[in-house]
């Protein structure tokens, strides 16, 4: 826990692994949300979208990406958040523009869901707004990052079902195709809930005709009944505890324990996919992430499963890494994703 | 709870505007952090993480109260990370309570400021992108870039319309006037295989490019008593003035906490409509209500009849009825500069509380040189406590017209969906969406086919008021998280309202539609001891 006393000049353990802008981030951000939760369930989403913040979309470029925002389903409000780098033929993009073709022979279109363990954040969300623009440069890819619907008002399986409206929908778009084959080269990324999503939309993936070229998972939230060594080891000393671990699952998955499915795909109640074609997937662990043993089960599990993955296991990094790039840890991450999407293609 | 007072930012969030003051104050703010949008000055860093680990322990000391008590007090400007956390510390702990001023602990949600339908309060007879593409532009313009499009899906004919819009905008722009009524016509037919909300902005946008192309520009004959019953069914149809009243009075309610005489300054009082909440809250404080004395400001009718007068008359009987004190005058004036403090009969500080509302008024005053200069030069005679600002988010007042155009052709869209998808469950009245188009129709108008001093839809950004306001010797006071949560409820009474969002910004509130800010209430105070 934080340091002890008042008085206390020993900084916490988890003040001594990260640098100070990163610790005053993820703390201020682990306090709000701390407010935010309930005892008996309840979530204050007022407070929570007050505190949040929030950056409208632009297109005009900064940092050579644009951005604009499109509902793709009425019904459910359901947002996504389109980024895409400036085309240096076209210059700052006019409106249609915004629907040109890539001049690419191949672009990466990546389906990003943020994290927020499914109650906290959105597509608009500064922390994620910015990470998006990052990983857009990084690949020259475009990106759609989807405002799935939230917990607690929203339980299982709603942001799995706004996860396959949005594929469905990037799937379908004319103006995301790659000129080499006509088809749209899908790569699902996310973190924390995020990555959840992504294992449960690739996994509805598989029945269908929708290729997904690849997973990339940064610290993937999962859960099981049996409490792993890491959980025990790590309960609250990097930000996150098993208490609040709870909480968000309990609101996730009001009726069931944590071997559902959803929260354990590789546990007691998970389902088999060796033999299908699994996406290949690239799974990072932060080694002081609290659930990282948890983690590492999945990436062993699509390892035993006959799926091509690659874990990255960052000994030294805790939740939420790469939300600065002030860090070795970021960079390096960084470098496998880019490698990760432009060797697929 | 810290003093709201807060020293704004000298230049808006979004990261190009965060890297622009980084720039102009060298290794002062925390960049990583400013470009999330918060505050943080690098040398403040580690008192910040003690503070951040000390709230922890004092959360952690109370585990059953701490948490629950501190979400339930009201939360100001979260982007100033230090005096966040200093709020909550000094919240949880009880030697200092005796400093805090009543605001803290007042819950304002008892007061239902829940603003009221106008039938209700008049007892059943009432009468309610940024994408530009620059061709041949002067480089010394320097406009601010407004946010990007909200797209509603995809759909092929819906983007030809806006491209054609936009083409026509184009030929204008540098003069092809062949071409623009080559393009004008292309949309009208365009815009018949439309439904909905996108076919209105069509063809409003495409008759003011018609009038432009024309040179019609004929003056606004309009009966002013028309144009408030635009703006009534306006009121009844969409949630954003309700929003704009909610807030502002807000601001003014904790304004006047404890004085016993208050002045209202309504710079447009038209039907008078934001006011019946604000006298119902006063009622119901604690302590009792202060004397209210209203003024109220509005244009000459072309009738002569003294609608200044009705209104009040019938606020007064509104006041009687529920015991307060109410004194009431009425200004006719053309224009805001036209008024000096000195007509008002300003009371001194200590005998009066003064509040200035203005909504959607100030940004007409940007019509004619030197007036907003003279308009806040006397609102700071008048001395006030409170100073609450309501206007339209986005940069309708670019010098080039293709860039006024092309953010008022997607804020415009973004207003209209709203329209379109939700309806206020109490009223089917049909009238009131018809009205509420035209009345934004006119709008639409007014920005594009208007030029000088005929133009007045000169709507600017927030980040653009901050800057006019703090030049011109104002502080930012902060709505805080009771005002957002208020607000956001009030939004719930709106079928259809799950699309609207309220979100804070820098102490101000802004009430958009999904993604895309549209309205934005911010509230001032007179910079140094009063």
């Amino acid at each position: 826990m934080a340091g002890r006393d008042g008085d206390d000049d020993t900084p916490s353990e988890s003040r001594m692994v990260v640098p100070l802008n990163t610790w005053v981030l993820i703390s201020n951000l682990k306090l709000a949300y701390n407010l935010l939760r309930g005892k008996d369930g309840t979530f204050n989403r007022h407070l929570a979208e007050f505190l949040d913040r929030k950056v409208p979309s632009n297109t005009n470029p900064v940092d050579g990406v644009f951005s604009f925002d499109v509902i793709i389903d009425r019904g459910t409000n359901l947002l996504v958040r389109v980024y895409r780098p400036v085309d240096p033929e076209v210059g700052s993009p006019g409106f249609t523009d915004l629907y040109r073709p890539s001049s690419a022979d191949v672009v990466p279109v990546i389906v990003f869901f943020h994290g927020g363990s499914f109650a906290h954040s959105s597509a608009n969300s500064s922390i994620y707004d910015i990470l998006c623009r990052r990983l857009v440069s990084l690949c020259d890819a475009i990106l759609i990052s989807v405002d799935y619907r939230r917990t607690p008002e929203y339980t299982y399986p709603c942001p799995y079902i706004d996860g396959w409206t949005a594929l469905e929908w990037v799937n379908s778009r004319t103006w995301l195709r790659s000129k080499k084959d006509s088809k749209v080269h899908i790569y699902l990324a996310g973190d924390s809930s995020g990555g959840n999503i992504i294992h449960n939309v690739a996994l509805r993936a598989m029945g269908s005709e929708i290729e997904v070229r690849g997973n990339i998972m940064l610290n993937p939230m999962f859960g099981a009944e049996e409490r792993s060594e890491s959980e025990i080891q790590l309960d609250g000393k990097y930000f996150v505890t098993i208490q609040d671990r709870d909480w968000y699952w309990r609101a996730f998955l009001p009726e069931e324990d944590r071997d559902h499915p959803a929260c354990n795909p590789f546990g007691p109640k998970g389902i088999s996919i060796e033999g299908k074609n699994f996406p290949r997937s690239l799974v990072v662990v932060a080694g002081l992430n609290l659930i990282r043993d948890l983690q590492v089960a999945y990436a062993e599990g699509l390892g035993k499963a006959g799926c091509d993955v690659k874990l990255i296991y960052l000994e030294m990094a805790t939740v939420g890494f790469y939300l600065l790039p002030n860090n070795d840890n970021y960079f390096t991450v960084m470098d496998e994703i880019k490698t990760f999407v432009s060797s697929s293609s | 709870m810290v003093t709201k007072r807060d020293r704004p930012p000298e230049k808006g969030q979004g990261s190009s505007a965060a890297k622009m003051w980084i720039e102009d104050q060298p290794d002062t703010m925390d960049e990583l952090l400013a470009v999330l949008g918060y505050k943080v000055r690098a040398s403040d860093m580690t008192v910040i993480a003690k503070k951040l680990e000390q709230l922890e322990v004092a959360m952690g000391i109370d585990t059953v109260h701490g948490a629950t008590h501190l979400s339930e007090t009201t939360h100001y400007n979260p982007a100033d990370i230090s005096t966040w956390v200093e709020s909550m510390l000094t919240e949880l702990s009880p030697s200092v309570s005796e400093t805090h001023s009543s605001l803290i602990h007042d819950n304002h949600s008892e007061y239902d400021l829940r603003a009221i339908p106008g039938g209700a309060i008049y007892g059943g007879d009432s009468s309610t992108s940024s994408g530009s593409k620059r061709m041949k532009v002067s480089e010394s313009c320097v406009v601010e870039s407004g946010p990007g499009p909200l797209v509603v899906d995809s759909q092929e004919a819906g983007v030809r319309l806006v491209h054609t819009l936009l083409a026509c905008a184009e030929a204008i722009q540098v003069d092809d006037l062949k071409l623009a009524d080559a393009l004008v016509k292309h949309v009208s037919l365009l815009s018949t295989s439309q439904v909905g909300s996108m076919r209105k902005v069509a063809s409003y946008f495409a008759h003011a490019l018609a009038r432009k192309i024309y040179k019609i520009f004929p003056k606004d004959s309009l009966e002013v008593s028309f144009l408030d019953m635009y703006q009534m069914h306006f009121y009844e149809s969409c949630p954003y003035l309700k929003f704009a009243h909610f807030t502002a009075n807000q601001a003014i309610l904790e304004a006047f906490a404890g004085c016993n005489r208050v002045h209202v300054i309504d710079f447009g009082l038209k039907q008078g409509m934001q006011w019946p909440a604000l006298l119902q809250a006063l009622a119901l404080r604690n302590g009792g209500p202060p004397s209210f004395r209203l003024t109220g400001i509005g244009p000459p009718q072309p009738d002569n009849t003294d609608a200044l007068q009705e209104v009040g008359y019938k606020l007064a009987q509104l006041a009687e009825s529920i015991g307060i004190e109410f004194e009431f005058r009425g200004f006719v004036a053309n224009s805001l500069a036209d008024i000096d403090a000195s007509m008002l009969n300003i009371r001194p500080r200590e005998e009066e509380a003064v509040a200035v509302n203005s909504v959607f008024e100030l940004h007409r005053l940007l019509a004619r040189p030197g007036a907003i200069e003279k308009v806040l030069n006397s609102i700071k005679k008048m001395n006030p406590k409170i100073v609450t600002v309501v206007e339209q988010e986005s940069n309708h007042n670019s010098p080039v017209f293709l860039d006024r155009f092309t953010q008022a052709l997607h804020y415009y869209s973004t207003m209209f969906d709203s329209l379109e998808t939700t309806g206020f469950t109490q009223t089917n009245d049909t009238q009131d969406l018809l009205m509420s188009d035209v009345y934004l129709g006119r709008q639409i108008c007014n920005v594009v086919s208007c030029e000088g001093p005929d133009r007045v839809e000169r709507h600017e950004t927030l980040t653009q008021w901050r800057t006019r306001m703090c030049e011109a010797g104002f502080d930012s006071v902060h709505l805080g998280s009771n005002a957002y949560k208020q607000a956001s409820m009030l939004l719930a009474l709106f079928a259809g309202g799950d699309g609207y969002q309220v979100e804070e910004n820098d102490g101000s509130l802004m009430l958009g539609w999904h993604t895309r800010s549209l309205i934005a209430t911010s509230a001032w105070q007179l910079v140094g001891p009063v």
